[in-house]
């Protein structure tokens, strides 16, 4: 796949304060990367030196190949930016905004009429473009803030904390409209501390904190990383003890253990093994009553390589 | 450019929106000009002002030493003050020195053309920062020749009776014809420092340049807004450069100041008799006047750190200025040093430049007055672009 960007080796100091120290990731074409967390961690400075909006110490950005400086313009329209605070216009409307921001893009006439009636309908407000965005609801104003990122087409959208703040349904709304976009073949570079929405939207993610990428790499990879296993919570009836030395001696079981109602069993892929225990159970005359599997969390990594929780 | 102006107009449309423009740039100075119109209409008046006039008498004829009689009464009745020059070079100095504001100067012959008709001037030669004691000097003079001429004219009339009793119908004809002569006196004003706004004029020019250094505050403090809402961010990651956005606000202040001003001075003409002077000097002092404030309000918001603290910081200058720059009052009335400090103001050179094409002057007489501010815009409007455009990188 295309690489849409590439940052290489950033750095940015405020003073003595070191923001961000040697960060470099890439991000393909229809691939939502996820920068994960804790807030002042280094997550809007990098985007915001990805975006152009701030000059690295050191480091390089390039989007589709052009490089990204902030006495530059070249580039910028491959980029769609999603700020974490609101910015958009309180006394436009929600069509007037979209277009204002369209022709700052170059876009012009019947194009942008239509490209703006196109993202008011994703965003879900086509009802109220006419109205004073002042009077929209806090997540009408978050989709819009969205929507205006997407107005003109980018290859790489960045969306900095898009859900901040948002009541549940419309934060469901947008993280559905990421994963549509994902699949439209957009970059998108997604900043999270919500542990969750990483594990849902992004195909690979980058735990950084004080400043440093302390990882990165898809869900499982992460977690394989530190050595962290699936858990299968069996609810049965029977001989417990006797059922847990059956596991026990299937291929990819790591340990299995006879519990309060059941049976609990550690293994590296909950997936693979789960028809094979089911089968190991039945054969040893277990009453089955619930099946539960716990796969093992980006919170949990977080934990184990910062040494915190990640809302610290 | 074109982003500048796309900015601009979204900015302006924001501006309209909110009313915010209406009440700071055109209802509430309105409003103080035509309260203060009504309330201090005739502070100018000789009563309320120390009036310090000269008197050079190089004539010293009868008629010329009856208008030392006149001032001097008016000394004593503490009208104005009164001092006499033996000649031009220290009434001069006087007025240089803001001794007096303005003196009257009566040249060698006055008595002889007033006794043989021939034309005569009268000379007032003014301070343009007391412009109470030039004008109030100036009426005088004028009176004062009115008065000689009617002498002529009665003299005219009586020689022409002295030749013989005429025919009534004659005596009639030798009256019209001295009537129809040309006017034997002229009354000249030496320079443009002598020309003043009358008190409707001073009122509103005064508040409309008060206050439009609030006004065009709403452009370029926008940058900061912008910052702290969020949206600026999203401005400088669009594919426009950082001049662009500067440019967007400066275009935004300057067209709040022109649009301001202009309907400030239509509707101070018809409300309140404002005569503001030639359309071409009072544009020249609109376009340069509306430059050194947008200039000075940018260097505001490019050293604040907030648009708070902008529009505290600009307010305290905008006050400061325009009481020092006699927007509210003739600062510089028998003060020179005030009367120089002030012209550290664009305020004191718009309110000058006015009074320079005042009373029928040419428009060439504002070019003065608008090079000053000029020169305010050039020079502040450097720093100003290089502090916007510095806030902008970080």
């Amino acid at each position: 796949m295309t690489t849409v960007l590439a940052a290489e080796g950033l750095n940015k100091k405020f003073d003595d304060l070191v923001a961000v120290d040697g960060v470099s990731f890439e991000i393909a074409e229809g691939e939502t990367f996820g920068l994960l967390g804790p807030n002042g961690a280094g997550k809007t400075t990098s985007i915001s030196m990805v975006a152009g909006l701030l000059e690295p110490d050191s480091g390089t950005v390039h989007v589709a190949g052009t490089p990204i400086r902030t006495n530059s313009t070249d580039g910028r329209a491959e980029i769609g930016l999603v700020p974490q605070e609101l910015a958009i216009y309180p006394d436009l409307t929600g069509a007037e905004n979209l277009r204002f921001f369209g022709r700052l893009y170059g876009m012009r006439g019947e194009e942008l009429e239509k490209r703006v009636a196109e993202v008011l309908e994703v965003i879900g407000l086509t009802d109220r473009k006419d109205d004073l965005t002042r009077e929209y609801s806090g997540g009408m104003q978050r989709r819009l803030n969205n929507g205006i990122g997407l107005l003109h087409r980018p290859r790489l959208l960045i969306l900095d904390e898009p859900t901040v703040g948002v009541d549940p349904q419309s934060r469901n709304a947008i993280l559905e409209s990421v994963e549509e976009l994902s699949g439209q073949g957009i970059a998108i570079l997604f900043t999270t501390h919500y542990m969750e929405e990483a594990e849902r939207l992004c195909d690979r993610v980058a735990i950084i904190d004080q400043g440093v990428i302390q990882a990165e790499g898809t869900r499982r990879e992460l977690v394989s990383l530190v050595g962290k296993k699936d858990r299968i919570s069996v609810t049965a009836g029977g001989d417990l003890t006797g059922i847990a030395r059956a596991a026990a001696g299937l291929s990819g079981v790591t340990e299995a253990s006879a519990s309060d109602h059941g049976i609990e069993v550690l293994t590296s892929d909950a997936a693979t093994l789960l028809p094979s225990l089911m089968s190991c159970f039945s054969s040893v005359g277990a009453s089955i009553t619930g099946v539960q599997i716990f796969e093992p969390n980006l919170e949990a990594v977080f934990l184990h390589l910062t040494g915190k929780a990640l809302r610290d | 450019m074109g982003s500048a102006t796309r900015i601009a107009g979204k900015d302006l449309k924001l501006r309209l929106r909110d009313r915010s423009f209406f009440i700071m740039g055109i209802i509430t100075p309105l409003a103080l000009a035509y309260i203060f119109h009504l309330v201090f209409g005739n502070a100018f008046a000789a009563d309320s002002l120390e009036l310090e006039v000269g008197l050079v008498d190089l004539d010293g004829s009868q008629v010329s030493q009856s208008l030392g009689e006149v001032l001097s009464a008016m000394d004593s009745e503490g009208i104005l003050v009164l001092s006499e020059f033996d000649d031009v070079t220290a009434a001069e100095a006087a007025v240089e020195s803001a001794e007096v504001g303005a003196f009257i100067l009566l040249d060698a012959g006055l008595g002889e053309a007033a006794a043989t008709g021939r034309p005569f001037t009268i000379q007032v030669v003014g301070d343009v920062d007391s412009p109470t004691s030039t004008q109030v000097a100036s009426s005088i003079a004028s009176e004062f020749g009115s008065a000689v001429e009617r002498a002529q004219l009665s003299l005219a009339t009586a020689v022409g009776l002295g030749q013989g009793q005429p025919p009534p119908e004659e005596l009639a004809a030798w009256g019209q014809e001295a009537a129809q002569r040309p006017p034997s006196f002229t009354f000249t004003d030496v320079s443009a420092d002598t020309r003043q706004l009358d008190a409707n004029t001073f009122f509103a020019a005064g508040m409309a340049v008060f206050f439009l250094f609030f006004t065009v505050q709403f452009g370029v403090v926008g940058i900061l807004e912008e910052k702290q809402g969020g949206t600026m961010a999203r401005l400088l990651a669009a594919p426009i450069s950082h001049a662009s956005v500067v440019a967007g606000k400066a275009i935004l202040s300057f067209a709040l100041g022109v649009i301001s001003m202009t309907v400030l001075m239509v509707a101070t003409h018809f409300l309140m008799d404002a005569q503001w002077g030639p359309p071409l000097g009072v544009a020249l002092l609109v376009v340069t006047g509306v430059l050194a404030a947008t200039a000075i309000m940018g260097v505001i918001a490019g050293a604040a750190t907030s648009a708070d603290g902008a529009a505290n910081l600009g307010a305290i200058i905008a006050v400061t200025l325009g009481m020092l720059g006699g927007t509210f009052f003739p600062i510089g009335q028998g003060n020179e040093f005030l009367a120089r400090l002030s012209y550290l103001t664009p305020h004191a050179w718009f309110m000058r430049g006015l009074a320079d094409i005042s009373g029928g002057a040419e428009w060439t007489a504002a070019l003065p007055a608008a090079g000053a501010l000029l020169l305010f815009s050039v020079v502040l409007g450097a720093v100003a672009w290089a502090l916007l455009q510095r806030k902008l990188g970080t």
